[in-house]
C-alpha cells in the first residue's frame, strides 16, 4: 500500500473519530531525558551502519558481568525496578564474548544466499547408483550435523544474557545457516534418483549435546572438533562435486562454517584467556570428545560413503578412496591441533592415538 | 613387488547400502527453484501425527536399532507445532533477507527537533528490548521439537534471525541521529502468562504471533506515517515483511488447531484472554494505553509535543487498525466466535467501533 494511500486510510479512521468525546491524555513526559548518552550520532561507513560501529562512548562499554535479568539494551537506562526476572544462567562476559561477533553477523548477511535458487539444480546429472548412494549417504550425515548444530545452539539462546547481543545475533545467524544446510543436503539428496541414506548411531552427536555443563565446553566440542570435521568434508566436497551445484554447495556451505569457527575460537580463545582453569576443563571435554569420534569412526556408513564418492565405486574405495578418506581425516586432524596449538590446549600431546595416525596419511 | 601390489586394499562393510531410506526419488526444481515443496515426495513428505524419532533422524532416513536416543523432544505431536504452510513461509523468509547495515538509507536522516528525536528513540528503545522476545523464545521451542517437523523448525529460525535484525536496526536508529537509548520499558518479564514463561507451544504462539506481533506489526505497517526521512520509511516497511511472515505462522498454526484439535479451542481461548487484557494495557504493544511509549508515539504522528493532542487522535486510530486487525487474525485462525458470544475484550469492541 502507498504512503498516500495509507495516509488517506489513517483521515478516514480519524474522521470517523469523534473528536468532541475524546478524553485527551496529559502526557507526563517522565521518560523524556531518561538517558545515559544523548549526542551519539553513528555515521555509516564503507560496509553502511554496522553493529560494531555503534560501541562508541557508554554504548561500547562492555562490561565483565551483566547484572540484568531483563532485556534491558545495553546502554539504556533501567529505570524503576520491580521487573521480574526472565533467567538468563549466562552472564558473565568469559562465557559466551567473542570480540568478532558483530563483525561476523554483519558478514553473514552480507553473505546470504539460498539454496531454491541459488544452486543449479539443472546441473545435476545421473550418477553411478553406488555413488549416488555414497552422496545420498554423505547428506544424511551432513544434515544431522546441522540439525545437532541447531539443537545445540537454540537450546542455550535463551540462557544468554541480553548484554551481549552481539553474539546472541551472530547465533541467530548460525542457527540459520545451519537451517540451510540442513535444507541444502537434503534437496542434493532427494532430487537425482535416490533418498536419504541410514542415520548416524549419534555417538558425537549425543556427546555435543550433553556437553551442557557449560556454553563455552559446548562450543569446543560443536565448534573445535565437530565444527573442524565438518569444515574439512566441505572444502574437500568442492573437489569431489561431481557437479556445478554441489560444487557450490559445499563452497557456500565453507563460507558459512568458516564464521562459525571463527566464533568458536575466538570465543574459546576469550575464555581461555580470562578463566583460570578453563583451558585445562576443555583439555579433558576435547580427550572425552575425541574418544566418542573415534568410536563413531569406526561406524562404516561415514567413511565407506567418503571412500566411494572419492575411489568412484565400491572398487576405487577399497583402494585409493580409503586412501584419499584418510587424507581427508588427516586434514582434519592436522587443524584441529592446530588450532588447538593456538588456544593453548595440549591436544598435539595427548590427542587420541588412532586420531594421530591419520597425521601420517 | 611391482606397483600395483603395494596399493593397500581395504575391506568394506557395505552392510548399510541396504538401510537408506526410499530410494529413487528424483525432485525437479520449478519456476522458482527447487523449493522445500518440491522434495515432499513419497516418505519424504509423510509427516507423522505423532513423532518416534527420538534419535535425531532426519526424516525419512533409514532408522538404526542401536541409534542414541538424544532428542528427549517435548514436542512431538504434529497437531502441537504444525501449520500448513510453513515450507512457504521459510523459502520466502529466505528470499527476503535483508541488511539494515546497508539496505536502509542511513545518510537519508537528518537531525530532528529534540522532542521528536527523544519520541523516535523512546520507540527505539522498546523495539530493541522486546523484539528478541520473538528470538529468545522460540529458539527454546525449536530445541524442543523433533525433526520430523523441520518445516515448522526452520520457520522458527529465521524468524530468529529476523529478529535479530529488528533489534539491530532500531539500536542503529536510536544511536545514528544524535539522539540514545532511553528508558527501558521491562515490557518483556518473567511473569506468569507472558511469552517467556509459556510452558506450551501453542501457548507461546497465541501470545507471541498473534498478539504480540500482531500488534507491532500494525505499527510497522504505519511507519511511514511518522517517519521522518527515507532511513526510517524503509526500516519499517522492511521490519513489516517480515513480521507479516511471523504473524501469517501464528494465525495458520491455530487455524490448523482448530481444524484438527478442536477440544484444544476453549484452552486457546483462555490464552486469547490474556492477551486481549496485554493488548490494550501491557508494555509490549507500543500503542498500549498510557505508556511511555504510547506518549511517544502520539509525538511522532502530531508532529512534536506542541501537537500532542493532534497526534493522540492519530494514535487513536491506528489503536483501532490494531484491533480490527487483531479481531480479523483471530477469526481467520478460527477462533472468531469470541466476539459473536461476548467472551472478547469488550474495551476491544470500544475501539473497533470508534
Amino acid at each position: 500500500m502507498s504512503e498516500t494511500r495509507k495516509r488517506r486510510g489513517l483521515q478516514r479512521r480519524i474522521d470517523k473519530i469523534d473528536a468532541e468525546n475524546i478524553d485527551y491524555p496529559t502526557p507526563s513526559l517522565a521518560w523524556m531525558g531518561r538517558t545515559h548518552q544523548w549526542g551519539t550520532r553513528v555515521k555509516p561507513g564503507n560496509k553502511g551502519l554496522t553493529l560494531s560501529s555503534l560501541n562508541v562512548g557508554h554504548y561500547g562499554e562492555i562490561p565483565e558481568f551483566w547484572e540484568d535479568q531483563t532485556r534491558m539494551p545495553r546502554g539504556s537506562v533501567a529505570g524503576p525496578g520491580g521487573v521480574p526476572p526472565i533467567g538468563y544462567s549466562v552472564r558473565a562476559k568469559h562465557e559466551l564474548w567473542a570480540d568478532c561477533a558483530g563483525d561476523l553477523y554483519e558478514e553473514a548477511i552480507q553473505r546470504r544466499w539460498a539454496p531454491t535458487t541459488d544452486v543449479p539444480w539443472a546441473t545435476i546429472e545421473p550418477l553411478p547408483e553406488v555413488v549416488e548412494r555414497a552422496m545420498c549417504q554423505l547428506c544424511t550425515e551432513l544434515c544431522q550435523h546441522a540439525n545437532v548444530e541447531i539443537e545445540t545452539i537454540t537450546s542455550w539462546q535463551q540462557e544468554l544474557s541480553y548484554g551481549y547481543h552481539e553474539v546472541k545475533m551472530f547465533l541467530a545467524t548460525e542457527t540459520f545457516d545451519a537451517a540451510r544446510h540442513f535444507e541444502v543436503f537434503r534437496k542434493r539428496a532427494l532430487c537425482n534418483g535416490g533418498g536419504l541414506g541410514v542415520e548416524s548411531q549419534g555417538r558425537v552427536n549425543r556427546m555435543i549435546l550433553e556437553n551442557r555443563g557449560g556454553w563455552t565446553e559446548a562450543m569446543a566440542v560443536l565448534q573445535l572438533l565437530r565444527g573442524t570435521l565438518t569444515h574439512t568434508i566441505y572444502r574437500h566436497g568442492m573437489s569431489f562435486a561431481h557437479n556445478d551445484a554441489e560444487a557450490i554447495i559445499f563452497g557456500k556451505c565453507l563460507e558459512d562454517k568458516s564464521r562459525h569457527l571463527a566464533y568458536g575460537l575466538d570465543h574459546l580463545k576469550y575464555a581461555i584467556n580470562h578463566q583460570s582453569d578453563q583451558a585445562l576443563i576443555l583439555e579433558q571435554v576435547l580427550g572425552i570428545g575425541e574418544r566418542h569420534l573415534v568410536r563413531e569412526l569406526r561406524d562404516p556408513p561415514f567413511r565407506e560413503s567418503l571412500a566411494i564418492i572419492f575411489g568412484g565405486g565400491i572398487e576405487g574405495a577399497r583402494t585409493h578412496g580409503m586412501a584419499r578418506y584418510q587424507h581427508l581425516m588427516g586434514d582434519f586432524v592436522r587443524q584441529y591441533l592446530d588450532w588447538s596449538d593456538w588456544l593453548g590446549l595440549r591436544r598435539r600431546e595427548f590427542v587420541a592415538p588412532e586420531l594421530k595416525a591419520f597425521l601420517e596419511k | 613387488m611391482n606397483a600395483a601390489e603395494s596399493v593397500e586394499t581395504f575391506d568394506l562393510d557395505l552392510g548399510w547400502l541396504d538401510q537408506m531410506g526410499e530410494w529413487g526419488t528424483r525432485a525437479e526444481p520449478g519456476k522458482q527453484g527447487l523449493t522445500l515443496a518440491d522434495i515432499q515426495l513419497g516418505s519424504y513428505g509423510d509427516v507423522p501425527a505423532h513423532s518416534d524419532n527420538l534419535t535425531g533422524r532426519p526424516r525419512g532416513a533409514g532408522k538404526r536399532a542401536d541409534g542414541f536416543r538424544v532428542g528427549g523432544y517435548e514436542v512431538r505431536d504434529k497437531q502441537d507445532i504444525w501449520l500448513d504452510n510453513a515450507a512457504m513461509i521459510y523459502e520466502e523468509a529466505v528470499n527476503r533477507q535483508w541488511s539494515s547495515a546497508t539496505d536502509v538509507p542511513w545518510e537519508t536522516i537528518r537531525p530532528l527537533p529534540d522532542d521528536v528525536e527523544q519520541a523516535q528513540c523512546e520507540l527505539a528503545t522498546l523495539l530493541t528490548e522486546v523484539e528478541f522476545v520473538a528470538g529468545d523464545v522460540p529458539a527454546r521451542w525449536v530445541a524442543a521439537t523433533t525433526p520430523d517437523y523441520f518445516e515448522p523448525r526452520m520457520t522458527l529460525l529465521a524468524q530468529i534471525m529476523d529478529e535479530s535484525r529488528h533489534m539491530d536496526v532500531f539500536r542503529k536508529r536510536a544511536l545514528a541521529n544524535g539522539g540514545g537509548l532511553l528508558q527501558r520499558t521491562g515490557g518483556t518479564a518473567g511473569v506468569v502468562g507472558s511469552i517467556d514463561m509459556s510452558r506450551d507451544f501453542t501457548e507461546m504462539s497465541s501470545r507471541l504471533h498473534i498478539s504480540g506481533e500482531g500488534a507491532v506489526l500494525s505499527i510497522f505497517r504505519m511507519g511511514e506515517l511518522m517517519a521522518y526521512n527515507e532511513a526510517e520509511k524503509i526500516a519499517y516497511r522492511l521490519c513489516a515483511q517480515d513480521e507479516a511472515r511471523h504473524v501469517a505462522f501464528g494465525v495458520m498454526h491455530l487455524r490448523y488447531i482448530a481444524d484438527t484439535a478442536p477440544e484444544r479451542k476453549e484452552e486457546i481461548h483462555c490464552y486469547l484472554d490474556e492477551s486481549e487484557r496485554a493488548l490494550l494495557a501491557g508494555q509490549q504493544n507500543p500503542a498500549a494505553q498510557q505508556t511511555p511509549v504510547s506518549e511517544a508515539l502520539a509525538i511522532l504522528l502530531g508532529g512534536g509535543k506542541d501537537q500532542f493532542d493532534d497526534g493522540y487522535r492519530k494514535l487513536l486510530a491506528i489503536r483501532r487498525r490494531q484491533v480490527k486487525e487483531y479481531m480479523q487474525r483471530v477469526k481467520s485462525a478460527g477462533f472468531g466466535e469470541r466476539f459473536e458470544n461476548g467472551r472478547a475484550n469488550p474495551e476491544l469492541k470500544t475501539y473497533a467501533q470508534l
